[in-house]
């Protein structure tokens, strides 16, 4: 890396390399069997450049060319952009405690340990219901980062990923009854009698369809949904969105919008998260920092361009969605803070109303402007404080920024999703719900 | 290549039932203006393979960037499918293919310079920003990729292929106080740098769409007959119907087998559907599929009934039906899958303005952001849409999105347009992480009956 870079310091004014090497195993199960066992080893090296105060940028994979690459940086910098920020030097950045990230227990894990454990999973699953489809994909991963740029900034780090997903599926002559639920940590840390009890729960919830009218009425989104109504936020607090005034919250900075249960955060200080670094993909120290506190739009994220272009720091933000590509502003790890009341208090505060556990379409149509529209691919009926069954055929829709003023509670326990996002239970006043006409 | 992947095969294939040997070398481009701003401009290359081996009913499979030691990944491959072999290869079988393709461009980009490509994508550029004062950003995006395919199995199959694309997709974002809308208006192609010099007026309808959806209001929920135009009813039969023909969910599950059972009616006797990987220099072409199996056109279903499904040549030989050339793969990251090629509904009989006829309250949507499913529900969402008010098309709505089942939707199509339309977009599709897969798919335009859309 350090004689990559200085040879791209002989050609340009200033450069920054970036490399990530990584190993994922999953391992596949179908319809109840365990079926493929892939590897999947990734290599590959970013180079960005500011040559002229412009930049410019070129990554290959495999055994790259670096004389090319460098060429070609220089090329696209001749039209490139121009820089709004010079590479950091991260030489001063405090030792802070140190964070986890890499657990040698998922790095050393074997395929037969894994395979066991979605046996085990399946075998469990169709003790509960025999006619189930089960589908398992139980994956580790492994990857090393390694940075460097030309003011003297580097860093390098080892990170693991462990992950389990599970569908069950009661299938019958005209109805599909499908259940989803996922575990991801960067630690050997599976609950999976916690990860098949919630699937169990739902699939007794389901086990009969009731019928439901079109109406604004009361809805609960469990950890699962809830990304549907923040989706729209973060694209709305995305600092590039602000930068070129097209986010609806551009002008909102400090006033309040939403109720005053929502707090939101970005960290990317948790140990064994999977959003978790000691620095973002361009040297920068990932930190914690509130989005929105108490319903108050309090911070936007950044990567070094967007930030240079308005004229504030990186929030530690620029991330790589890929090697080919370069940082944007993206969210480190997304925390809603929880609430006071447990889930079930919030079924039993319902006369009529719906749970939202899993949505169809996410991130489709025009979240810039707050808009949601989703089918409720898995939701429960609620009357008169109980679970009555499973509701089919049915859309939810509205403005999550407008949605989210009308917050009665949030849940007293989070759940990571993903192992990126921690968020609890989101009960709302009420919901546009849209179903067939009977 | 040849040598290096037909030796490496051969000292192995006795320990396995199948092997294959993929290596990859692609080169691409990438330029993007956000507003008034060059956003990006960037070039990479990549070389990458993979190998899959399948013993005794188990696959494995390896991905890699580093070339070296080839045979080294084909024993380690073979040792993990080792570890699942508890049943019996079956594989479809088919004639070993050995063939070199190439591609004849219609401008050949990689020889056009960089400069050029960010003045023609400028000039877009510049039509959606100067369109309108309530225009209030952009972002037009132009990708080319240049991909030579090496593929070599055990069976002494042997392909090159050459897979060019290139895209050019525009959104137009317009803004009056707190109302933000987009559009968006892309174009994908095979064909070469030519195709892409004549897009002003695309860049165009996407500024005016943004515009116009500044007055829409939001559509009211609930169900309604709806007119689809041929991009949206090209994303429906793809969400609807395509994923579900595709044979890899269904072949080790007796319960979606029976569902699925050919022989069933599934929609009007008008309606006729199919999946055509051989049609020349459509987005989702390709001589051979990524098994090294001829495309075909495939009728999945004719006169409203289900008569054919898509397979690889695992599920053709499981199910006992005939391979279709339709396992592919996004890249050499990626195991091939059942995917679809070019998927469309043949055209029907009806003008359109007699789609429209005797709907009373209606929606006409046009246009599309994306579509989803999950085998029995799904969802798809129109870029612009209107409400049908006694038999006209009436006044502008947004935020249309729709959704249907599997089993009602498709026989509640009512009537089938006259004027079936392909459609080539910069997107694709995506299926268990394989995302975006060139793709192309079209319709006439569709009456649905009894469609739920979500709203206010």
């Amino acid at each position: 890396m350090k004689r990559l870079l200085q040879r791209a310091n002989k050609k340009v004014d200033s450069a920054e390399l970036f490399k990530i090497k990584s190993k994922t195993i999953p391992v596949n199960f179908e319809v109840n069997k365990l079926k493929s066992i892939d590897i999947s080893e990734q290599e590959g090296i970013a180079l960005r450049i500011i040559n002229k105060g412009k930049l410019g940028f070129s990554s290959s994979s495999g055994k790259g060319n670096f004389g090319l690459m460098l060429e070609k940086a220089i090329a696209s910098a001749e039209y490139g952009a121009i820089a709004s920020f010079t590479f950091p030097s991260n030489r001063e950045a405090k030792k802070k405690r140190s964070l986890e990230i890499y657990d040698e227990k998922v790095k050393n894990k074997s395929v037969e340990e894994m395979v066991e454990m979605g046996e085990n999973l399946i075998n469990q699953l169709k003790d509960f219901h025999q006619h189930l489809r089960i589908d398992v994909t139980i994956l580790k991963n492994y990857s090393q980062i390694e940075y460097i740029n030309s003011q003297g900034g580097s860093f390098n780090y080892y990170k693991t990923a462990f992950s389990c997903s599970i569908v069950a599926q009661k299938i019958e002559t005209k109805d599909i009854l499908m259940v989803y639920n996922s575990f991801s940590s960067g630690k050997d840390s599976l609950d999976i009698e916690e990860l098949i009890s919630e699937i169990k729960e739902n699939l007794q919830w389901g086990e009969k369809i009731v019928p439901i009218n079109s109406g604004r009425m009361p809805v609960i989104f469990t950890p699962k949904a809830v990304l549907t109504l923040i989706l729209p936020v973060l694209s709305g607090l995305n600092g590039k969105m602000v930068y070129q005034r097209i986010s609806p919250l551009a002008n909102q900075q400090g006033n309040k919008l939403w109720s005053e249960l929502f707090t939101l955060y970005n960290d990317g200080t948790i140990d064994f998260a999977l959003g978790s670094a000691p620095f973002d993909d361009e040297g920068i120290e990932m930190r914690r920092f509130p989005l929105v506190e108490k319903g108050v739009v309090k911070n936007f994220y950044y990567d070094l361009q967007t930030a240079g272009l308005t004229g504030v720091e990186s929030t530690g933000n620029g991330l790589r969605p890929g090697i080919e590509n370069e940082p944007i502003p993206k969210i480190n790890n997304l925390i809603i803070e929880e609430g006071k009341v447990p889930f079930p208090e919030m079924i039993k505060d319902i006369r009529e109303g719906i749970i939202i556990d899993q949505v169809l379409g996410l991130g489709q149509g025009n979240i810039l402007s707050g808009a949601f529209s989703n089918n409720v691919q898995l939701g429960f009926k609620i009357e008169k404080g109980k679970v009555v069954g499973r509701v089919k055929d049915v859309m939810i829709a509205g403005n999550a920024l407008v949605e989210l003023k009308n917050i009665i509670a949030i849940g007293e326990r989070a759940k990571w999703i993903e192992g990126q996002f921690k968020f609890p239970h989101l009960y709302l006043k009420d919901l546009s719900v849209s179903t067939k006409a009977n | 290549m040849r040598e290096i992947l037909t030796s490496a095969l051969k000292r192995y294939q006795n320990k396995a039932d199948y092997l294959e040997i993929r290596i990859e070398k692609t080169e691409n481009n990438t330029i993007q203006f956000q507003g008034t701003r060059l956003e990006k401009i960037s070039s990479s290359q990549q070389v990458g393979g993979n190998i899959r081996a399948l013993v005794k009913g188990g696959w494995g499979f390896i991905t890699f960037n580093q070339l070296d030691n080839l045979g080294g990944k084909v024993q380690e491959v073979i040792q993990i499918a080792s570890l699942i072999s508890k049943g019996k290869s079956k594989l479809a079988l088919i004639p070993p293919a050995r063939e070199i393709i190439k591609q004849e461009l219609d401008g050949d980009f990689r020889r056009v310079d960089l400069k050029m490509k960010k003045e023609l994508l400028q000039s877009y550029n510049d039509l959606i920003m100067s369109y309108h004062p309530q225009i209030q950003s952009s972002k037009a995006v132009y990708t080319d990729r240049f991909s030579t395919v090496y593929y070599a199995n055990s069976e002494g199959s042997y392909l090159e292929q050459e897979k060019p694309f290139l895209s050019v997709s525009f959104t137009a974002i317009a803004r009056e106080g707190d109302n933000v809308q987009i559009a968006n208006e892309s174009l994908g192609t095979t064909r070469g740098f030519e195709v892409i010099k004549g897009l002003s007026s695309q860049a165009q309808r996407a500024a005016q769409r943004a515009v116009n959806l500044l007055q829409a209001d939001s559509v009211e929920g609930g169900e309604y007959t709806v007119v689809l135009d041929q991009k949206l009813g090209g994303v429906f039969i793809h969400e609807a119907f395509g994923h579900l023909s595709e044979a890899d969910f269904l072949y080790e599950d007796k319960r979606m087998r029976k569902m699925m059972k050919l022989g069933e009616k599934f929609g009007c006797p008008e309606l006729n559907v199919i999946d055509d990987g051989s049609i020349p220099h459509l987005l989702g072409s390709a001589k051979y599929d990524d098994e090294g199996v001829r495309t075909k056109k495939n009728y999945l279903i004719k006169d409203g009934i289900l008569v054919g499904r898509l397979h690889s040549r695992e599920t053709a030989a499981k199910m006992k039906e005939i391979p279709t050339g339709n396992a592919r793969a996004l890249n050499y990251r990626y195991k091939p899958i059942v995917r679809m090629t070019n998927t469309y509904i043949e055209t029907g009989k009806i003008p359109l303005e007699e789609l429209f006829s005797g709907i009373k309250k209606g929606v006409y949507a046009r246009d599309c952001y994306g579509g989803m499913t999950t085998f029995e529900m799904f969802t798809f969402s129109a870029g612009e849409g209107y409400m049908i008010r006694n038999g006209k098309i009436a006044e502008p709505v947004k935020d249309v999105v729709l959704s249907g089942n599997l089993f009602s939707t498709l026989l509640n199509i009512e009537g089938i347009g006259n004027d079936l339309k392909i459609i080539e977009s910069g997107g694709g599709c995506g299926k268990d992480g394989q995302s975006p897969l060139p793709v192309s798919f079209g319709s006439p335009h569709l009456r649905i009956k009894r469609v739920i859309v979500g709203g206010k």
